[in-house]
């Protein structure tokens, strides 16, 4: 099974704490067997979406800017379990991880389904994948959570993501804390 | 109730000029205008495209009362430069806090039929005003955006008559120094036709640029299959 890790922390602001999150994802991905792919997105050369749709009626598939972001897609593609490991940012994501996310659209197809009672874009690639989702803030903050949880719970929709989990880490958990977090993640989705 | 006479309208849309966000944000400051307040404009690209355009946008937030943001749903959110501005004027008010109260609205729209697939870049929108100090004068959301096209909204006919009425009500309601009404929400948030209709429209708008750019039997290729 593969696991593809998209870090969105800036390195000089959140680095050190989701440096320790990510140690104890690659444990947990080394007890589970997984094969891991992870990007740093803070150190890569991704530029913003145009929103152009070039991806899906000039060259369906591929993107437009050639950059980084093509090893990320493709990593995507290959991955059955995601990770978004993010600073939440006003209850949303970092720019940093965004970025890397709005450029996924290529995976998707331009036309409309209906989807849990709404419409969205079908997936281009045969196979769901699982979506986990860590969110990190500077202390507790239940307003901040909640925003991303739905945010989350929304990307899954969007994704037709198979199962999802989400945690929560305020910057003041220790490595205990991180590693019961971590457990905890993989157990919601079921990733095996 | 504080009584704007500054606006900066923010469009968040990498479009640009060209975008829906703008036609609706302009529509908005049109309004504005016409009521006596100045508006200030800038587009996200221009802001983050260099140092300068930071500084303008930063001069143009301190200056204003009222701060709209216009932009596009990026996958459920914010799209990335938009995120980014936020990420630099919530930054920029920690180290150079503002004296007067300012307020931010939002208008949010989608390419889906849905309106409330725009609720969590509103939610992330009142967040980033309360981390930031500003006050929250609303949000207008609106599902079927791609009826605008980027056309302004008197050239797109009646079908967008509901969002017109509701720039109405929230433009009346802003220069008496209120904030968006809920009237004003119910309205944007009417679609324009219904679903199968916009879903049809869409499909055949995709296949019909597909085919003008040579590629309709290629719609479905997956290039990174196996790779």
């Amino acid at each position: 099974m593969n696991i593809l890790i998209l870090n969105g922390a800036t390195e000089s602001r959140n680095g050190a704490f989701h440096r320790k999150i990510k140690d104890a994802l690659d444990r947990e991905n080394g007890k589970r067997g997984l094969i891991v792919t992870a990007f740093d997105l803070d150190s890569m050369e991704i530029k913003p979406c145009r929103g152009c749709f070039a991806c899906w009626v000039k060259h369906p598939g591929t993107c437009v800017i050639q950059d980084d972001e093509e090893r990320i897609l493709k990593a995507v593609v290959r991955s059955d379990v995601l990770v978004w490991l993010t600073p939440i940012t006003f209850g949303g994501y970092s720019s940093v991880l965004k970025k890397a996310i709005d450029r996924i659209i290529p995976i998707s197809l331009p036309f409309f389904i209906k989807s849990h009672g709404e419409i969205h874009h079908p997936p281009r690639y045969i196979g769901r994948k699982k979506l986990l989702a860590v969110g990190t803030l500077p202390r507790p903050d239940a307003g901040a959570e909640k925003i991303f949880r739905d945010l989350v719970g929304r990307n899954a929709v969007n994704l037709n993501s198979l199962k999802t989990g989400v945690v929560v880490l305020a910057e003041e958990t220790g490595e205990a804390g991180i590693e019961r977090a971590v457990r905890e993640i993989f157990e919601q989705a079921e990733v095996e | 109730m504080m009584i704007a006479r500054n606006a900066f309208l923010f469009v968040g849309s990498p479009k640009g000029l060209k975008s829906s966000s703008q036609a609706l944000g302009d529509a908005l400051a049109s309004r504005l205008e016409t009521g006596g307040m100045t508006v200030n404009k800038m587009v996200v690209g221009a802001a983050l495209h260099s140092a300068v355009g930071q500084a303008k946008m930063h001069e143009a937030v301190e200056a204003a009362d009222l701060i709209i943001f216009s932009f596009p749903l990026y996958v459920d959110q914010l799209p990335a430069p938009m995120i980014r501005a936020a990420e630099l004027i919530a930054e920029r008010r920690r180290s150079h806090p503002h004296a007067g109260p300012q307020k931010i609205m939002a208008i949010v729209q989608c390419g889906f039929p849905e309106t409330r697939q725009n609720q969590s870049a509103r939610d992330i929108m009142r967040e980033f005003a309360r981390e930031a100090g500003f006050g929250w004068a609303g949000a207008l959301l609106m599902g079927m955006g791609g009826a605008v096209n980027g056309r302004p909204l008197e050239k797109a006919g009646g079908m967008l008559r509901n969002v017109v009425r509701a720039l109405d009500i929230a433009a009346a309601a802003l220069l008496r120094g209120e904030d968006v009404p809920g009237e004003a929400e119910r309205l944007m948030g009417i679609p324009f036709i219904p679903k199968w209709m916009y879903r049809r429209i869409g499909d055949w708008g995709f296949r019909r640029q597909a085919k003008k750019h040579g590629v309709r039997d290629k719609l479905y290729e997956r290039p990174y299959e196996g790779k």
